[in-house]
């Protein structure tokens, strides 16, 4: 269907949270697979930010086939480990919210996204903060991101209360826009470094 | 990836397998499927076991002398081919064993039943673009192939299958339409609809199955993710009510008794039939009934109300009590109808599927995939 980006990918070991070196064949510590998953109001700009990230566009609207809900993503960092994302988008209505455990079951990340000019979406990713502290895996990563970054004269939502609320709850932080691409790399560069690494044995 | 059904791994397994060399490998095998049969079926334990299994026999197989030099796809179609023996194997024992799966199976089945009489896209706002009749029934066809098959693989081939062709739909409607891609948002309340449309046989067994049989490290990425959103939308329309849905409570609440009385119709027929015996000869009055009385009535509306051709004369005090109820009988069904057709007036609605005949299908194919699996008996 030509949207995924996602090739046959034998080798891989196991399917939850972050996959390393549990078996011979598997991922090793030099190349990463992990499930990251998206959680936040529908409207704050999850698709964009994935389109983003995996595709370097942002319009939505732009005819590019590109997969609408699973993608994935590989990226290198400077120790030259390379880390696979695959990015499991959720359905954002609230008639959905209860379906949220099944997929954030056994991810190693959550990404939970909120709109700098919608104060409501940043109480609603609050929420999923603390459903995640409750019930997501152990030890997954956690980042908290005011999107739309650059709707400055529109914002609601100050950036020391992100700021304050993430550290608080031991998070990673960051505001992006995926309009303008900014921060979007740094986004999933900063997740890839706080991976926890399979230790050598 | 795997892409399409096309592929199979299973000849060039059993080739393998009958190869004298694998002796030593078709003994563990044997052996393993033989030791099920000391204890009660165990889901939990049996996956654990099986997963297991299947792990200890992957080392084997890549150490083993027939498969020396072999590429990893050619390792991967041997343990396709082994989860495919084992699980067609044991299937009786580890799908849709236990009675409470069953119970789950048909309740959900029958809930199924209700929703396809009044439920409509928009119940789940979906918007029109992505209202694509021939995509939703390839989707659903996929769906209901389901128990074709028996091993883990092909059954979840069946939910790619299905979750494919909706992508491509949003796909097609994000380029041709000017649709906004909506991602999850827009492929999840298709699917449940796709879902409920289909109303797979056995849903919950084969989730079930193939989560805990499907060898976990091809359970991964988007394989995976499909899965989850088969069980997310199993899970929304078991706890489906008036909330769920873009409806008035009344109405969802009318609709529901509505199909539930529809539905209900063939077992009331037989049950109110044999209490009627007295009036039997009135209900059943064999072959020197008029033609034209038969053909003014309708079978169903025969059974169901025996009073229909008797003459005032005919009838006593003591039918007064079986009168005055299916009077109300009646009486509820009309105002329930009423309400129903009076909200589904202006739209379309999703007529129930067939289901029976698919069941034939999958037992001769089933029966097929079994004769394959026995090339290795002795
Ligand atoms: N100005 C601005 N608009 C954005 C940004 N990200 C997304 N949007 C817009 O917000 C709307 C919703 O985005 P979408 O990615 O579909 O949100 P989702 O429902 O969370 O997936 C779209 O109209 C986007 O064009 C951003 O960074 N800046
Ligand atoms: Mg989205």
């Amino acid at each position: 269907m030509g949207c995924s980006s996602s090739l046959p990918d034998r080798s891989s070991g196991r399917s939850t949270g972050l996959n390393n070196a549990d078996n011979s064949e598997g991922p090793d510590a030099k190349n990463l697979r992990v499930k990251l998953v998206l959680l936040g109001d529908s409207g704050v700009g999850k698709s964009c930010i994935v389109l983003r990230f995996v595709r370097g566009q942002f319009d939505p609207t732009s005819k590019v086939t590109v997969g609408a809900s699973f993608l994935s993503q590989t990226i290198a960092l400077q120790d030259s480990t390379t880390v696979k994302f695959e990015i499991w988008d959720t359905a954002g209505q609230e008639r959905y919210a209860a379906l949220a455990p099944l997929y954030y079951r056994g991810a190693g990340v959550a990404v939970i996204v909120y709109d700098i000019t919608s104060p409501e979406s940043f109480t609603k990713a609050q929420y999923w903060v603390k459903e995640l502290q409750k019930h997501g895996s152990p030890g997954i990563v956690m980042a908290l991101v005011g999107n739309k970054a650059d709707l400055l004269e529109k914002r609601e939502v100050a950036v020391q209360d992100g700021v304050d609320y993430a550290e608080k709850n031991g998070m990673f932080f960051i505001e992006t826009s995926a309009k303008t691409a900014d921060n979007i790399n740094q986004l999933f560069e900063e997740i890839a470094k706080r991976l926890p690494r399979p230790s050598p044995s | 990836m795997e892409t399409t059904h096309s592929f199979h791994p299973f000849d060039s397994f059993l080739d393998r397998m009958r190869n004298p060399a694998s002796l030593d490998l078709v003994r563990s095998i044997k052996s393993f499927i033989v030791s099920f049969s000391f204890n009660a079926p165990n889901p939990e334990n049996d996956a654990k076991r099986i997963q297991d299994f299947f792990q200890s026999m992957e080392a084997a197989i890549r150490d083993h002398p027939l498969w020396e030099g072999s590429s990893d796809a050619e390792i991967d179609n041997a343990l396709e081919g082994l989860e495919k023996y084992v699980m067609t194997k044991l299937h009786s024992r580890t799908f849709a064993s236990s009675a409470e799966d069953v119970k789950m199976d048909a309740e959900i089945s029958d809930k199924i039943c209700l929703l396809q009489t009044f439920l409509r896209p928009q119940h789940l706002d979906i918007p029109s673009v992505l209202q694509n009749e021939a995509s939703w029934l390839l989707a659903e066809k996929e769906l209901k192939r389901i128990n074709a098959f028996k091993s883990p693989r092909e059954k979840l081939l069946c939910i790619i299958n299905c979750c494919r062709v909706i992508n491509n739909l949003l796909l097609k409607a994000s380029i041709s339409e000017d649709h906004v891609l909506g991602g999850a948002d827009d492929f999840l309340p298709v699917l449940i609809f796709v879902t409920i449309k289909a109303n797979p046989p056995q849903l919950h067994s084969n989730l079930k199955f193939i989560q805990l049989y499907r060898k976990q490290s091809n359970l991964v990425s988007e394989a995976a993710y499909f899965l989850t959103n088969l069980v997310s939308a199993k899970s929304f329309i078991v706890d489906l009510n008036a909330k769920s849905l873009t409806i008035e409570e009344s109405e969802f609440e009318a609709s529901m008794q509505a199909a539930r009385l529809v539905n209900r119709v063939p077992q009331e027929t037989l049950t109110t039939f044999d209490k009627m015996s007295t009036f039997r000869k009135i209900t059943d009055p064999g072959p020197s009934t008029p033609m034209h009385i038969k053909a003014k009535t309708n079978l169903n509306g025969e059974l169901n109300y025996p009073y229909m051709e008797a003459e005032a004369g005919e009838l006593t005090v003591g039918d007064v009590e079986k009168l005055l109820s299916l009077y109300k009988d009646v009486v509820t069904k009309y105002t329930s109808l009423c309400s129903t057709v009076r909200h589904l007036s202006f739209s379309k609605t999703v007529s129930p599927a067939p289901q029976g005949n698919d069941d034939d299908l999958m037992r001769q194919t089933n029966g097929r995939t079994y004769k394959d699996t026995s090339c290795q008996e002795d």
